[in-house]
């Protein structure tokens, strides 16, 4: 039967076509590793931050291009915290930020808590970074003391983040505020860099021009708690920081400054620093403000206040040398405790508090005591909190630094337009809380004439995050190949409107002493690069789908 | 409540399929008489067509972000060139995303209406023609059904649940049967006594099939009255939820545009082209809604003919 | 008098079973509960006594029982947000629902009525036919569109009204009535309350249209008719006296249902009410605050049913509601 020739030619005819059939299937198995699964890009929702979400599309449509199968899925802030923060091995790619605070004028706060280790499983380094160099090297700058010295090492630590592309970073928003210049004396402001007029030192210094004497501002975010012990969100510390002193503050010039602190002196091998409080400190009930005070503000966080543990954990022993002077002994030499721990501890009253903690129940932290009162010694005084509508602060008149206006009074607007139509009409007379297009803002005060817009580089950043606990983004090449594909001139111009400067660092601009000049040039992007990375690291594009490289399997699909 | 005029006796062999096609000749004659719900059949026929020939009818991918000649992004266009109606400020088309939505609006629309009304309908049949323990239970049910706020529910469903489409279809679904099973409920049950059904007894014939065979046809009108309204309410409530936030943010719909444009502070730069067009789409489909179920109304309660 | 337990007792039952599928739906939806409670340095052991502070530990059972108890004590729980009693939170902003509900539907009702009566006099002219299409297209626009539009209109080009919140930053009042009544409420309140009255006024216009339709014809009006009775006689006296009941209705249950679908014109206008606390609290995961303030929307509408039907059944004797 097999002789027959015909019989020869069938079967001789099937076993080409099965060949070649093989053959057309064959390369896929030898040559790439399984379709890269679908992914997640997570992001706040359009209407909270059109910003993000925009950009989040860009770049969902850059990274088609490369074969891969992305989704943008916008979501709430807490759904979103819930996603990224406490269930760490399910997500992808996320949209995030770091929010400029003046106790970040230090590069440390970040640099540290972002990418150390420890703070991996649990803490900011959300994105699962294990690099021991860092680690050491991270370490180190803590606590060398000489600027020029620790600059190095700042500069070194930048450079292995873009190495690795831990972060694919976007941009430094540029912020926009505007205030009324028929209410308020234009000049007075005080313009501190990475937050703009928008700080603590032009609240206490701005001048009214006429009768109005409320400064009325605005935000876009719902209150969640004014409690000395808290760090609740980015809208209620500007509250906290009016309502209790501090023993230093960050000063315009971005360093830190004796503020409730008459001296600040560090012994010489930089170990311990004695503290002596200013003459004349009240309470705004009345009582004054002691040594004992002091020593309770910064042991309680021990125990009571978890979000401010991390910056007292490094205190081994106050001691009260006199009512007014105290001395903290460290464990380690810090370089930023000054910026990190005592322009950062808010000072509260003993005796408002203590009875307060010590009816606690277990397993509950200072964060849950919601006190009536709200006691501090600062430049201003809680008057009330309408629920999601307004606070309203009382100038302290008695405060050694009394500001010029009578109060101060926060109003609650979700709604961007009607924000704007708010500040047009004078229902608000400092725009502190824009998300909106910053050209209507524009537009608006050119028409209006009475409006000042001020534009300033934020200490923030926005950044893409990716979880290098899952693969293919535990790759580097991956990784970088990604952040390749971004182009962020493009997401700083149709995503920020323009507002805002490109950013491949944790550190700013705005900190010109620490910022890494040029680094922003030295990530090269375009999809042709990124397409070719991908090839060198093996990743294979078959009928327009990202593969793996050969004999990868992808652990995570559906 | 409900006149004689239209009820058909069934002669003895009567399949449902016949009395359905004599129904719907008489549904056709509502359109004939009354210029509203012509007009209501004919908005929503020409939707139907756009719906179906959207893919051709679109201009652009109404997802897609568009650049111009520069590389940069094609924002906030006013209307004219190769853009219609303008576009979006991130850039994207908004004619082919209003043409796009008219889907997304009568899939929604279509899918809790036959929802609603199937549910309604079934419940309305077996309760007014059962009576005694099942109606009572199917109405309390109906009665917990209206206990709960309507608005409210969606948005804790869609929530909690991912955000999609389906979640409206879901929460209506679950909410608004009352109305449509309580009316025809009562149909039914006058109906129930009416000589012929005593005649179809006599001949034989069980429970079920005079349930299903002689009196559902007579009810329908009533199906179709509520369906009619049903659509417009999905459409607003995918709106509403879209405008709060809740609605899934990779299709297009007009809830979705009118969200985009709110988010996007499309009035305070006085782009009405975006915001007015979907807003006017939604009434229009709307009204038509209300256009037709008039129409069945005045044969269904002929008291308010002159 | 019997008819009247009987619908207290049904009242409570609804509410009962609402409240039931409530409590089910949020404990078993998809979602660590207490995430927004929990922050990002709470340590397991804390975590773990969280848990159990908030009986999260507790079986299903259990917890539902704690749960019904608690209510009928008028205990709702503690906001995990605002770290407050859920009732505290939900009274401070409920009684400005209430009077934005209750505003914008006397307006509507007050403006359905006559218009309903008129058309319904005008049958068949020029006035009925623009008038019904009119109607409709109110009631099928979107609230916060028309919502929008007017704010843009009215207050960002105009300038006649403010742009939102409820009283202007930083008034103080001398008592809660002085507050409402005041000026600047009052002109906080007005845009809101028009874009809603615009959108309820449909329902009492058409109904009252045809109920005035339906009386017109009834024998008593021809009698009156060639008693030789003025027209306007005629309408006042016989024909809308009569017409009225089922709108009165209408108006209580209009009351139930609003409450709970002002979430957009809320949100739209800033108007700090309880549709807008629940979206914030469903956003933010704060689900004893969202339970609760579902619960208030709830009990606002089962009780306006009641009110309802009862008066109804009050109002004319004539109609009794099937008895099943």
């Amino acid at each position: 039967m097999l002789t027959n020739p015909k019989t020869l030619l069938r079967a001789a005819f099937a076993a080409a076509t099965t060949a070649v059939l093989m053959a057309g299937s064959l390369p896929a198995a030898a040559e790439s590793g399984d379709e890269v699964r679908k992914l997640t890009l997570i992001s706040r929702a359009q209407a909270a931050n059109p910003q993000q979400f925009q950009g989040a599309e860009l770049i969902a449509q850059a990274w088609r291009k490369l074969g891969l199968d992305v989704e943008v899925q916008g979501m709430p802030r807490p759904q979103q915290s819930d996603a990224v923060w406490y269930n760490r091995d399910t997500w992808d790619l996320t949209m995030w930020q770091m929010v400029g605070r003046p106790e970040r004028s230090d590069p440390d706060e970040l640099i540290y808590n972002l990418f150390h280790s420890s703070t991996a499983e649990k803490g900011y380094n959300f994105v699962g970074y294990v690099n021991p160099e860092y680690d050491t090297l991270v370490e180190k700058q803590r606590v060398t003391a000489n600027r020029d010295d620790r600059k190095v090492m700042i500069d070194r630590l930048q450079d292995i983040i873009n190495e690795d592309q831990v972060y694919a970073f976007l941009v430094h928003p540029l912020q926009t505020f505007a205030i009324d210049k028929t209410v308020w004396n234009a000049s007075s402001t005080v313009v501190q860099p990475g937050l703009g007029i928008k700080n603590f030192w032009t609240y206490t210094n701005i001048e009214p021009l006429g009768d109005q004497k409320d400064m009325i501002l605005n935000s876009s975010d719902e209150l969640n708690a004014i409690n000395p012990f808290y760090i609740s969100g980015a809208t209620d510390s500007w509250i906290t920081e009016l309502i209790w002193d501090r023993m230093m503050r960050i000063g315009p010039t971005g360093l830190a400054e004796p503020w409730a602190a008459k001296s600040v002196e560090w012994s010489s091998d930089s170990m311990s620093v004695t503290v002596t409080l200013r003459d004349g400190m009240m309470w705004h009930d009345g009582t004054p403000v002691t040594a004992e005070d002091v020593v309770f503000s910064f042991t309680a966080p021990v125990k009571y206040a978890p979000m401010y543990k991390p910056f007292v954990n490094g205190i081994a022993n106050i001691e009260v040398l006199d009512a007014s002077t105290v001395r903290f002994d460290l464990s380690k030499p810090n370089a930023a405790f000054e910026t990190s721990t005592l322009s950062k501890l808010n000072l509260a009253p003993k005796h408002v508090w203590e009875p307060l903690l010590a009816a606690l129940g277990e397993g509950e932290s200072a964060e849950s005591i919601r006190e009536e009162s709200r006691i501090g010694s600062g430049p201003f005084k809680f008057n009330r909190w309408a629920n999601q509508q307004e606070v309203v602060l009382d100038a302290n008149t008695d405060h050694w630094s009394a500001p010029k206006m009578e109060r101060w009074i926060l109003r609650i607007v979700l709604n961007v337009e009607a924000t704007l139509g708010m500040l047009r009409s004078g229902e608000l007379n400092f725009l502190s809380d824009y998300t909106g297009d910053p050209v209507l803002l524009i537009e608006a005060s050119d028409a209006d004439g009475d409006l000042d817009v001020v534009e300033s580089v934020d200490i923030g950043f926005q950044y893409v995050a990716f979880n290098l606990r899952r693969p293919p983004f535990d790759d580097t090449a991956f990784r970088r190949a990604l952040s390749t594909a971004i182009n962020r001139e493009l997401i700083r111009k149709a995503a920020y409107n323009g507002f805002a400067v490109t950013a491949n660092s944790v550190v700013s601009p705005a900190l010109s002493f620490w910022h890494k000049a040029g680094i922003d040039k030295e990530l090269p992007t375009g999809i042709n690069l990124a397409k070719s990375i991908l090839e060198e690291a093996g990743y294979v594009v078959e009928d327009g789908k990202l593969h793996y490289p050969a004999g990868q399997t992808e652990l995570f699909g559906e | 409540m409900k006149h004689d005029k239209e009820i058909y006796i069934p002669g003895r062999g009567i399949h449902f399929l016949s009395s359905v096609s004599r129904w719907l000749v008489s549904a056709s004659a509502i359109p004939r008489r009354d210029p509203f719900a012509f007009a209501g059949l004919l908005l929503y026929l020409i939707f139907i067509l756009i719906a179906l020939f959207a893919d051709s009818l679109v201009t652009h991918n109404p997802r897609e972000i568009l650049f111009d000649n520069n590389y940069d992004l094609a924002r906030n266009l006013p209307p004219g060139g190769d853009h219609i109606l303008g576009t979006t400020y991130s850039g994207r088309d908004i004619y082919s995303q209003l043409v796009w939505g008219s889907r997304g609006a009568l899939l929604v629309g279509v899918t809790a209406a036959v929802w609603v009304v199937t549910i309604g309908t079934v419940v309305g049949l077996i309760a007014g023609f059962f009576g005694g323990l099942t109606d009572t239970l199917l109405m309390r049910l109906a009665d917990i059904a209206l206990g709960v706020p309507f608005l409210p529910f969606v948005i804790v469903l869609a929530a909690f649940l991912n955000p999609s489409q389906w979640n409206v279809v879901f929460g209506i679904a679950l909410l608004l049967w009352p109305q449509s099973a309580r009316v025809i409920r009562a149909q039914v049950m006058s109906l129930r006594e009416r000589a012929f059904i005593e005649a179809a007894r006599a001949t034989g014939a069980g429970p079920w099939r005079i349930l299903f065979v002689h009196i559902a046809p007579n009810i329908l009108s009533l199906s179709f009255l509520y369906a009619s309204i049903a659509v417009g309410w999905a459409i607003l409530t995918e709106a509403s939820i879209s405008f709060l936030g809740f609605g899934p943010s990779d299709s297009v719909t007009w809830g979705y545009m009118l969200q985009d444009a709110y988010a996007s502070q499309a009035l305070g730069r006085g782009q009405y082209y975006w915001f007015v067009p979907p807003g006017l789409c939604i009434i229009v489909v709307v009204v038509a809604g209300f256009f037709i179920s008039r129409g069945y109304e005045e044969i269904l309660f002929p008291k308010l003919k002159d | 008098m019997a008819y009247f337990l009987k619908r207290f007792s049904h009242m409570l039952f609804v509410l009962w079973a609402v409240a039931t599928i409530l409590f089910f739906m949020f404990r078993t939806m998809p979602g660590t509960p207490l995430a927004a409670f929990i922050d990002n340095t709470t340590t397991a052991e804390q975590q773990d006594a969280l848990i159990r502070q908030f009986g999260l530990d507790k079986s299903l059972g259990e917890q539902y029982w704690l749960f019904l108890t608690n209510l009928m004590q008028g205990d709702l729980g503690q906001s995990f947000f605002f770290k407050k009693p859920v009732v505290e939170v939900v009274m401070e902003v409920f009684p400005n629902s209430v009077i934005l509900t209750l505003t914008s539907l006397i307006v509507a009702y007050l403006f359905g009525i006559m218009v309903g009566a008129y058309l319904a006099w005008r049958r068949g002219s020029w006035v009925e036919g623009l008038g019904i299409p009119l109607v409709l297209t109110t009631r099928a626009a979107p609230e916060f569109w028309l919502g929008m539009v007017l704010l843009a209109f009215f207050s960002f080009h105009l300038g006649w009204f403010p742009s939102g919140g409820a009283n202007t930053s930083g008034s103080d009042w001398t008592s809660s009535w002085q507050r409402v009544t005041s000026l600047d409420y009052l002109s906080h309140l007005a845009l809101p309350a028009i874009t809603l009255a615009i959108y309820l006024h449909g329902l009492p216009l058409l109904l009252m249209r045809s109920n005035m339709l339906n009386v017109l014809q009834e024998e008593f009006i021809t009698m009156a008719r060639m008693k030789g009775l003025s027209t306007w006689t005629i309408v006042i006296r016989h024909a809308a006296r009569n017409a009225l009941l089922p709108v009165a209705t209408s108006f209580a249950l209009g009351i139930g249902g609003a409450v709970g679908g002002n979430v957009v014109v809320e949100t739209v206008f800033s108007w700090p009410g309880i549709g807008r606390l629940l979206v914030n609290a469903v956003s933010a995961s704060d689900y004893p605050l969202a339970q609760g303030a579902f619960l208030m929307i709830t009990a606002v509408l089962v009780v306006m049913n009641f009110i309802a039907d009862v008066s109804y059944n009050l109002l004319d004797p004539r109609v009794r509601v099937e008895t099943r």
